[in-house]
């Protein structure tokens, strides 16, 4: 498996965390940078659309005055027919935009010149030359420039159209109808016209520029293109033809909102031959000739700045982004170079090298709190293990010194079976099991004056090395005693004096000592609060004696202890033991109790000394299935042999 | 094992729980004795619910009845559960304790 590292965890989630940031933060300025970008072009279109109208509206305006002043003249009879041809040369001398007027009567008007009567004044090179238009080959009555404003009566600004007589320009005739008063009614008259090159409109319109390759074009009235940057376009096609030609419905619809001087701003996914891809375009009206201005640019110009604006953002975020994640892995590293340093000094402490040099910390952040930590443990395990050294120095002592302790306690009672092998009066046997090392039990036996067998059994209060030492004072005192004296009352008696002096601890000894006569069989006996033990007659009788009267030894000294007998004929035993076997626990807590242990008798009688208490130690086993023994178990069983 | 003391004008009854042998002697013996110093000259042992008692806690027994009879005083064991009575009558020390089945015996005394 390969192994991550923190950096590498920490580096992931910042850097997806910063992405995300950075994706939402340039999604929310893209959308508003570009609809500002959008926004600040259009205005700056129909600026330049409003603007070039009103550059064209400067030329056309002055220009319209002319014929309308020549119209009123005419009306008000101010210029007379001869004076005409004079007049018109005049106002093209000062006016050098109209290339040409001409003053258009109706037919007939003037019966004596004929059909037609129409002096015209044209520009020829520098000069200006005059001619009378109309004959059988230019009935002008019936052109358009003429009819039209008759029709209307209003001015009309005619098509745009190619002189070609007169140069090659383009040219459009502004044509103002005018009335007389024949016969009391005013009726219509003529037209006075002026024909105005278009040539400036080209230097105007070709002078709008926005953006990388837009442009400004003009309609007519009709939607023939006036100008265009594409020159074959010019009067050569109109809106509607160039929206067939490219299957544009979009243009159709923008040409004919054109020509009806409406103004927009709109897009449309032109696909132009001339000029591919989505083009915006904002158009306007001419107020006086129905004409159009349309002001074109391409939508990818549009958002060409942005695009780059973007590219350089985004080189930016991978560069910052870059860059965080190689100073967040040194950060890291940095920081947490020390760890690999503790991990290697924990497995060398876990060796047990306590003393391994911990890493060095000069922050003081929570790397410094686990090197004290560290630090802490360190010398803490060291001073456990010196401690606990000493420890096991000073319990292996005290264990050794405790096994000689039981070595010597052990010795201090008989422990070898049979005891007397030149006195067959009797066979006795004894066990003694301390729960710890030393314990408080003891038993004894031994033959007063050659023919009185002493025993006694006996229980200190409590159990480990007071209880022993206890007993060992009991046991020598019992001996010392006993050299003296035969009389069970007055040995216990006087054991009770000495134990009880100065005994400060309240320690005490249950205790049974007896006396055997061994030529009459009379046991006498005293028991300080010790359990009672039993006596097995030859013939299976068990007899469990009479409970204590008298309390255990070493609690008042002046305590009188009296003593009893009872008869010992030859095959009789006597079963003595400790509560240790009586009040042996299992692991319920349940005691072993005394309907067990004269069961096991009974069912033994018969049975040697050391044949019962074998039997009773295997009850008492079968009783406490292991369960870890609390109390020293003591057992002695005497029988008399004749 | 458990002590409760019930500290009332002359006397004090002091409950036992539970057991009493070699590993809480001490503990039993500190509580004990802290009753005994207070100076109470006729303290009750309630052994209702003492269920076992080894020879380590007979010797605390022996210590305050020891002390109270120094002073003059009464120490009373009352309520004792049947096994409980049968360590004291085997051992003899029912002849030195003064023992009653009940509270209100022991408290008649």
């Amino acid at each position: 498996m390969k192994k991550h590292t923190l950096a590498s965890h920490i580096i992931r989630n910042v850097l997806i965390f910063c992405a995300g940031l950075f994706l939402v933060t340039f999604s929310i300025y893209y959308y508003f940078t570009r609809n500002t970008i959008r926004e600040t072009t259009r205005e700056n279109a129909i600026f330049l659309a409003n603007n070039t109208v009103n550059r064209i509206e400067q030329v056309l305006g002055p220009a319209e005055k002319i014929p309308e002043i020549v119209a009123k003249m005419l009306e008000s009879s101010f210029l007379t027919r001869d004076s005409l041809i004079p007049f018109l040369k005049s106002i093209l001398s000062i006016n050098k935009s109209i290339y040409a007027s001409a003053v258009a009567f109706e037919p007939n008007y003037f019966p004596d010149k004929g059909l037609f009567y129409a002096p015209y004044v044209y520009r020829q090179g520098d000069s200006l030359r005059s001619a009378m238009l109309g004959d059988e080959n230019y009935e002008y009555a019936f052109m358009d420039w003429y009819q039209i404003p008759k029709m209307t009566n209003a001015p009309y600004w005619s098509e745009p159209y190619f002189d070609e007589g007169g140069g090659n320009i383009i040219m459009t005739t502004y044509s103002v109808p005018f009335y007389t008063v024949r016969e009391g009614r005013r009726t219509f008259s003529g037209i006075v016209t002026i024909d105005v090159s278009l040539e400036w409109l080209k230097e105007i319109m070709s002078s709008v520029k926005i953006l990388e390759t837009g442009y400004a074009f003009l309609i007519s009235r009709n939607g023939v293109i006036i100008t265009h940057p594409n020159k074959a376009y010019v009067m050569n096609q109109s809106i509607f033809t160039i929206a067939k030609e490219n299957s544009q419905p979009g243009l159709r619809e923008v040409g004919r909102q054109m020509i009806q001087g409406k103004s927009n701003f709109a897009s449309a996914d032109f696909k132009s031959k001339w000029h591919p891809g989505k083009l915006w375009i904002n158009y306007k009206g001419l107020p006086s000739s129905h004409w159009s201005i349309g002001v074109i640019y391409p939508d990818k110009e549009m958002f060409a700045s942005l695009r780059k604006i973007n590219m350089i953002l985004l080189l930016l975020i991978v560069a910052g982004l870059s860059l965080l994640s190689f100073i967040t892995i040194k950060i890291i590293n940095r920081l947490t170079a020390p760890l690999k340093h503790f991990a290697e000094s924990a497995r060398l402490i876990a060796a047990g090298n306590f003393n391994v040099q911990l890493p060095e910390i000069k922050t003081h952040d929570e790397m410094m709190e686990l090197h004290n930590s560290f630090s802490y443990m360190q010398k803490e395990l060291s001073e456990y293990i010196v401690s606990l050294k000493d420890t096991t120095t000073a319990k292996e002592k005290i264990e050794s010194e405790l096994r000689i302790a039981r070595e010597i306690q052990m010795a201090m009672i008989p422990h070898i079976f049979p005891p007397f092998p030149d006195l067959p009066q009797i066979d006795v046997f004894a066990v003694l099991k301390s729960a710890k090392e030393v314990g408080g039990d003891l038993y004894d036996f031994f033959v007063i004056d050659g023919n009185k067998f002493c025993f006694a059994i006996g229980d200190v209060s409590g159990k480990g090395v007071p209880a022993s030492l206890f007993m060992a004072v009991t046991r020598t005192l019992v001996r010392s005693i006993s050299d003296k004296e035969a009389s069970p009352s007055v040995i216990v008696s006087t054991l009770n004096k000495s134990l009880s002096m100065n005994n400060e601890s309240s320690m005490f000894v249950t205790f049974f000592l007896g006396v055997l006569d061994l030529v009459t069989g009379e046991m006498s006996y005293s028991n300080a609060g010790h359990n009672p033990p039993v006596i097995i007659r030859k013939n299976g009788d068990v007899v469990m004696f009479e409970k204590s009267k008298f309390i255990p030894v070493g609690l008042f000294e002046d305590f009188e202890y009296g003593e009893s007998s009872v008869q010992m004929e030859s095959g009789d035993k006597i079963f003595l033991y400790t509560d240790g076997v009586s009040e042996a626990e299992n692991a319920e807590n349940k005691l072993f109790g005394d309907e067990n242990l004269l069961e096991i008798i009974r069912r033994n009688a018969n049975a040697s000394p050391r044949d019962l208490i074998q039997k009773m130690e295997e009850g008492l086993a079968a009783h406490v299935k292991g369960y870890t023994q609390s109390d020293d178990i003591t057992m002695m069983t005497i029988l008399r042999n004749g | 094992m458990k002590i409760q003391v019930e500290a009332t004008d002359g006397y004090t009854i002091v409950s036992v729980d539970g057991r009493v042998d070699a590993t809480n002697a001490n503990e039993f013996e500190k509580s004990m004795m802290k009753v005994v110093e207070e100076g109470c000259t006729k303290i009750i042992l309630d052994c209702s619910g003492l269920n076992y008692i080894s020879s380590s806690g007979l010797r605390i027994f022996l210590i305050v009845l020891k002390k109270m009879m120094a002073i003059k005083g009464q120490f009373i064991l009352c309520n004792l559960q049947p096994e409980i009575k049968e360590i004291f009558d085997i051992s003899g020390l029912s002849s030195i304790f003064p023992i009653y089945t009940n509270k209100e015996a022991a408290l008649a005394t």
